[in-house]
């Protein structure tokens, strides 16, 4: 039997997906359909799925096989739904006397956080969302530190005792504490958690004391108190249901702890303290999985696109790296936590089909029917035509292999719909109605991969793209149509492509603190000290901070490695760059020059040579620590080169295919059987239980020694 | 989307959860959205007058004859919809800090406006005594008029059909100002 030795997932709002890897490498994927009420079912039948690929049962064999399993690690929805669905800890919040109303009033963007582009636009739309703390449990204490990080008025202690007594009374569970300015002066919220301290031990009575300024002593009110908010709300019931997902695993065979991905791209396992980091894995898997790609087929610059049944992502690697996002909105609020970059639009192939009354134009979208009721072709009680009906009809799709044939597919319902709905009261052919639409979402991901690099004066003619989710290699040749990309291409693996990239991620925390450091142009060596030294102290305080954290996972002494970032920008800049730090103390004025030139290497890697403006002065409003251990991993390995012509068992049979406006009889063929060194000559359909590559009659598509499909221009 | 009477007449009544609001807000509308909302306001007024366009949550502009006049749910009759309609209410200023404070829960509330500066006019149906709107502004700002449609266009334009009769688009307000001016000076 096979030893299995990494098992990732990523569970999606629609697929939980699964990833198996065994002692060599190999690898298969497995997909089930998501269960919200207990995600644990959706998890394991997916386990099961991918199992079976080996010809494992997992059901009978789990006590055999997962004792072997050295990790298995989790990204998925859990989190998210504790914020969505309102189910977390009753808490209570203490802040600055006079910011009680903060969290009602709530940020203006978070009116329209999540909504389309039309949406955004359409303020009668806009709403806030009712507060994750409600107002009665929000208590004020005087006190204040002003911008430069002094307290100008002291904690007044007889108030602090007074809204602790009155939250203990009121049965919280925890109390968070968000001060103005802690991030430069942290003094108050630390007196402030001592007194509470004091006031629980009168009472016999302990919870939880969460300060802003340890759990996100960064810049902006609003994201951090919602980020302090939402550890206090969220963490605890999320490590619950984390720990029982555990626990049955364990039961089943498992021998190690549970691990989950984290926003700043990283894993850890479920025992971290700082959960609020796992809450927004959403698309990132994937950029870890291109990543990997990335550095170890030597492909520095790519444009990756995740298209499913409900998003469009776009995320860029460039010299083999990723970009962050050190504010990220989720659950329709922002936060303070580092977030690998990624773009997300509305345009999945749920995406519903309706006709405009007033102006007969088709719209695609912007609501997509998700898995329940799915589109009409699940036959589920959806009536509305969706884009994959569209595909369904087109031939694209095969009707009796989605999933490997396990959920049949409908055409006629699909057909009847969008001849009902759409076709009959434009007075055009049904096929053509559908084709349209399809090019509606087509042209909307294009622009979107467009905008991206061209906003950046970046160009495709520098990129590979590197197209994944279960329907992006559905729509590959139209994303890249007229862009001159150095090359496109896919992987047979598509469709769990973040479960991949989570099987391939490190151990990695990181950790930010918000400072204030300015050095003119031509400083002298005292100033250059004095900023060092305060990063110094920074960077020291936050490897305690991880060093307590790798001890809580148990992460061997010997097995970390630090690396000291800050972030630069030239004086008075709205945008900064995070430079890692050549050394990890800055010790003398060259060592500090030292960090400038990396900045202004990266800086001018950016945005260009002339770009640069050193007289400005140097400004870092932040600094980080990135912490590293390293981890179990799969292999992408080469594998020899054959024939062009692919083997007589890949060969499926034809189809009729409507493309441009046209029927075409394509040959189809099996994904997974086709063979480094292949070609497959459009019009042709490659054929995967989860994905579906569609090659037009102007194109061919070629496996390479990795097993990547690339796509050229026949 | 095509949204049932049933449906159109608990957004009214503002019964549906914010998830349904938001998608008939954002959602396309159907062609003849605006009749079936007039039909449910038409069923629930006691008067027989057609309305023509609704202007607030009692008030309707409605064809009386060969005119159209505003009109409150309780039947009262303000005039000409081309005449602010609210120089027939009654009106009640709140000038002073007394009054503002019957509105405003706390003397420290941060909203609070200084009535020297601001004040709040609340204007009521002379018959039914409902709230029909409110404003604050300068003290001695003029009275606000919020809306005057623009009946024709809004029916050729938008309902494709013609207004039942014509009228011409004009502010009539000042025409009454003055006489009320002419017979002060009288």
């Amino acid at each position: 039997m096979r030893k299995v030795t990494c098992v990732a997932s990523d569970a999606g709002g629609t697929m939980t997906d699964m990833f198996f890897v065994d002692e060599e490498g190999n690898f298969v994927i497995g997909k089930a359909s998501t269960t919200p009420r207990d995600e644990f079912i959706g998890f394991w039948e997916s386990m099961k799925d991918a199992a079976e690929q080996w010809g494992i049962d997992l059901e009978k064999e789990s006590q055999k096989v997962l004792p072997s399993v050295e990790v298995i690690s989790y990204a998925g929805t859990t989190m998210m739904n504790v914020l969505l669905t309102r189910l977390g800890d009753k808490i209570g919040l203490i802040v600055t006397k006079g910011q009680e109303d903060h969290l009602m009033h709530g940020r203006g963007r978070q009116s329209y956080a999540g909504y389309s582009y039309d949406d955004r636009l359409h303020t009668a739309s806009h709403i806030h969302e009712p507060p994750l703390v409600p107002r009665r449990l929000v208590k004020g204490v005087t006190e204040r530190v002003n911008m430069f990080g002094e307290i100008v008025i002291p904690l007044y202690e007889d108030e602090a005792r007074q809204v602790v007594e009155e939250l203990l009374e009121e049965n919280v569970n925890s109390i968070a504490v968000s001060f103005l300015y802690s991030y430069l002066n942290p003094e108050n919220e630390r007196r402030m958690r001592e007194i509470a301290q004091e006031v629980m031990k009168g009472r016999d009575r302990e919870v939880p004391i969460l300060l802003s300024s340890e759990i996100s002593p960064i810049m902006r009110e609003g994201s951090r108190i919602n980020a302090v908010t939402l550890q206090a709300y969220g963490a605890e019931p999320v490590r619950k249901q984390l720990l029982s997902m555990e626990k049955r695993l364990r039961e089943r065979g498992y021998k190690y702890p549970l691990q989950i991905l984290l926003s700043t791209g990283g894993i850890a396992r479920i025992t971290y303290p700082r959960l609020i980091e796992a809450f927004f894995s959403g698309p990132i898997g994937g950029m870890m999985g291109a990543r990997a790609i990335s550095q170890t087929v030597g492909i520095p610059n790519l444009v990756c696109t995740d298209l499913g049944g409900t998003s469009f992502d776009v995320g860029l690697i460039i010299g083999g790296e990723y970009f962050y996002l050190r504010e990220v909105e989720m659950g329709r609020m922002l936060f303070n936590i580092p977030t690998v970059w990624m773009d997300s639009i509305g345009g999945g192939t749920g995406e519903y089909i309706r006709i405009d009354p007033v102006t007969k134009r088709l719209i695609v979208g912007p609501e997509s029917a998700g898995a329940e009721p799915g589109p009409v072709c699940y036959n589920m009680g959806n009536t509305i035509p969706t884009v994959m009906d569209c595909m369904l009809i087109m031939g694209w799709l095969n009707p009796n292999y989605y999933l490997g044939g396990k959920l049949p597919l409908h055409t006629k319902l699909a057909y009847d719909a969008i001849k009902e709905k759409l076709a009959d009261p434009l007075g055009l052919d049904p096929y053509e109605v559908a084709e349209g639409a399809v090019n509606i979402l087509s042209n909307r991901t294009r622009e979107e991969v467009r905008t991206r690099l061209f906003a950046r004066g970046l160009s495709p003619a520098d990129f590979h793209l590197l197209i994944y989710g279960g329907a992006g290699p559905l729509l590959m040749a139209e994303i890249s149509r007229g862009l001159p990309f150095k090359g496109i291409f896919t992987v047979w693996w598509a469709a769990a492509f973040s479960a991949f990239g989570v099987a391939g991620m490190d151990h990695i925390h990181r950790y930010n603190r918000s400072t204030s450091i300015y050095v003119p142009h031509g400083a002298g060596p005292e100033e250059k000290m004095r900023a060092g030294e305060i990063l110094n102290e920074i960077w020291e305080d936050l490897e305690k901070i991880a060093n307590k954290d790798l001890d809580e996972e148990g992460i061997p002494k010997d097995q970390r490695k630090f690396q000291q970032v800050a972030y630069l920008r030239y004086f008075l800049q709205l945008d900064d760059v995070e430079t890692p730090s050549p050394v990890n103390r800055i010790k003398s004025p060259e060592e500090w020059d030292g960090l400038i030139n990396s900045f202004e290497e990266i800086y001018s890697n950016v945005f260009g040579e002339g770009a640069k403006q050193p007289e400005a002065g140097y400004q870092i409003l932040e600094a980080g620590l990135i912490a590293t251990a390293p981890r179990v991993k799969p292999a992408l390995r080469k594998r020899p080169v054959s024939g062009e012509s692919p083997p007589q068992k890949a060969y499926k049979g034809r189809r009729r295919v409507f493309y441009h406006g046209e029927w075409h009889d394509a040959k189809i063929w099996e994904m997974e059987l086709l063979e480094p060194g292949n070609v497959v000559e459009g019009m042709a359909i490659i054929e995967q239980p989860a994905t579906t590559l569609v090659v037009p009659p102007d194109r061919k598509v070629r496996v390479d020694e990795w097993g990547f499909l690339w796509m050229y221009e026949r | 989307m095509e949204i049932s009477k049933d449906v159109l007449a608990a957004l009214i009544d503002g019964k549906l959860d914010w998830e349904r609001t938001k998608a008939i807000i954002s959602g396309e509308k159907d062609l003849d959205r605006f009749d079936k909302y007039i039909e449910i306001l038409q069923e629930r007024v006691p008067w027989k007058e057609k309305i023509v366009l609704p202007l607030g949550e009692h008030l309707y502009i409605v064809q009386k004859d060969r005119e159209y006049v505003v009109k409150c749910d309780c039947g009262y009759e303000f005039g000409d919809y081309r005449v602010n309609w609210k120089l027939n209410a009654l009106i009640h200023v709140r000038d002073t800090k007394e009054k503002l404070l019957e509105v405003y829960p706390y003397p420290e509330s941060p909203g609070l406006p200084d009535p020297e500066y601001c004040n709040i006019r609340e204007f009521y149906c002379p018959n039914c005594g409902a709230l029909l709107e409110v404003e604050a502004v300068p003290k001695f700002y003029p009275i606000i008029f919020d809306f005057l449609p623009d009946l024709g266009t809004f029916y050729s334009d938008w309902l494709n059909r013609p207004l039942p009769f014509p009228t011409e688009f004009k502010d009539l307000t000042y025409d009454v100002t003055k006489e009320w001016r002419k017979e002060l000076e009288e």
